[in-house]
């Protein structure tokens, strides 16, 4: 100590169960790593404050918000991202829910709304509508159809805790 | 937001290498929920960041049931705060509100050491620190000293620490009973939160959020006029949230309301 920081590092991480290795600078946040460098579009991007939820994804299980988390983070992690929960054609059961319940309109704060209800549920596979709201007010729908996507997760939450 | 600017990263798993590097322009770094966005906005602009996160010796939990109290490192996330059964126990209060910060994921990598740290004075951690009479470890590469929580907060975003001290763990005294926190909140960060604790023969009133730090008051109970003087000498902060008449008049409705005073 002290060495002049370095400005890049090596990660080392699973991506959608892929295991990665790449040089990322310490300024790269998630987001743009997933959109940028890998292609991973699901993840959206909109405030960049960490309020509106757009940006979700799950890192080693907890949700995070990708577009103010720094890549080089990741290293030793496992990710999940939108486009990690179906296997092949067939979809994740909150997946399925959400269109059951028609719980998207224009569909941009999908993949946050998902990302967040998977990580809520691999937690809480019994989670009561109280601790739903608690969980996914973090997360904004500026269409405002929040009913549905509360029935979304809610059907949800009992077709994973009765399995 | 374009790009963040050139940024260098300091990692190590000891604490004395952490030490070394602080400094104004080597900031400390564990959750990022705080510095990540004000770097975004050029608020802040450290030519590197510490990562905390790998040092374990900033993220325990300890009971110490002698001395009645919890030591809690600043690099433990509100989540596992909220979640962990001795905090839960002991310290209810903070626990509740620990699991009511912010969102869940500002829950899940958000720490009490940037919460407190960062002084954004719209904390709930912040107001019931204060009430519980926590104290702030602190820890620089020439030595260390403890110094309350109150202490620790000087205003809005501002803090009593050097730019090369890091705040290492906050103890906090078990819970005294008749404590409760109570907010109003509209969006991410509370508008007003206040931590009372009560008992037959005292009210201690403690005010958070809508003004620029925690500010206490220890007031007989029943002494309605006490109470009324500190309510119209506290500063409330004009913002978004509303202004001072607004905050003001919820907590005197909340005051009258939760102690049966006549203000």
């Amino acid at each position: 100590m002290t060495a002049p920081a370095a400005t890049s590092t090596v990660i080392r991480c699973r991506i959608n169960g892929h295991g990665r290795e790449m040089l990322v600078p310490v300024r790269l946040t998630v987001a743009e790593l997933l959109r940028d460098r890998l292609g991973l579009t699901g993840t959206k991007v909109s405030c960049e404050m960490q309020v509106c939820g757009v940006c979700t994804v799950l890192v080693d299980g907890n949700p995070v918000s990708s577009c103010t988390t720094l890549a080089c983070d990741l290293d030793g992690a496992e990710v999940l991202t939108v486009e990690g929960l179906a296997r092949g054609r067939e979809l994740h059961p909150v997946q399925e829910a959400f269109m059951d319940a028609n719980a998207l309109q224009c569909g941009f704060c999908t993949p946050g709304f998902i990302m967040m209800a998977v990580a809520l549920l691999d937690g809480h596979p019994h989670a009561d509508p109280t601790e739903v709201r608690e969980w996914m007010d973090g997360n904004l729908c500026r269409c405002t159809g929040y009913e549905p996507i509360e029935t979304a997760v809610t059907v949800a939450a009992s077709r994973m805790g009765d399995q | 937001m374009a790009a963040l600017p050139e940024l260098g990263l300091v990692r190590s798993d000891e604490l004395d290498d952490v030490l070394a590097a602080v400094g104004y322009d080597y900031a400390p770094y564990a959750g990022g929920t705080e510095l990540v966005p004000a770097m975004g906005l050029g608020l802040r602009r450290p030519a590197a960041i510490v990562d905390l996160k790998r040092v374990e010796a900033l993220k325990g939990i300890g009971v110490d049931v002698a001395a009645g109290s919890v030591t809690i490192g600043a690099a433990v996330t509100h989540r596992r705060l909220s979640e962990h059964p001795g905090v839960r126990e002991h310290l209810p209060t903070l626990a509740a509100a620990a699991s009511r910060v912010g969102n869940a994921r500002v829950r899940s990598t958000g720490t009490v050491g940037g919460n407190l740290c960062f002084a954004e004075p719209r904390s709930d951690l912040g107001c019931v620190l204060v009430a519980l009479g926590a104290t702030a470890e602190v820890r620089s590469a020439g030595g260390a000293r403890t110094l309350s929580v109150d202490e620790l907060i000087v205003g809005g975003f501002e803090t009593s620490l050097a730019e090369n001290e890091l705040l290492t763990a906050v103890t906090v005294p078990f819970e005294p009973t008749g404590m409760s926190y109570w907010k109003l909140q509209s969006y991410e960060r509370p508008t007003l939160g206040v931590a009372l604790v009560v008992s037959a023969n005292q009210w201690q009133v403690t005010v958070g959020a809508a003004t620029e730090r925690p500010t206490r008051a220890v007031i007989a109970a029943g002494d309605d006029a006490g109470l009324a003087d500190f309510v119209d000498g506290l500063e409330f902060s004009d913002d978004m949230t509303g202004p001072p008449a607004y905050k003001r008049s919820v907590l005197r409705a909340y005051l009258e309301q939760s102690l049966g005073a006549a203000l």
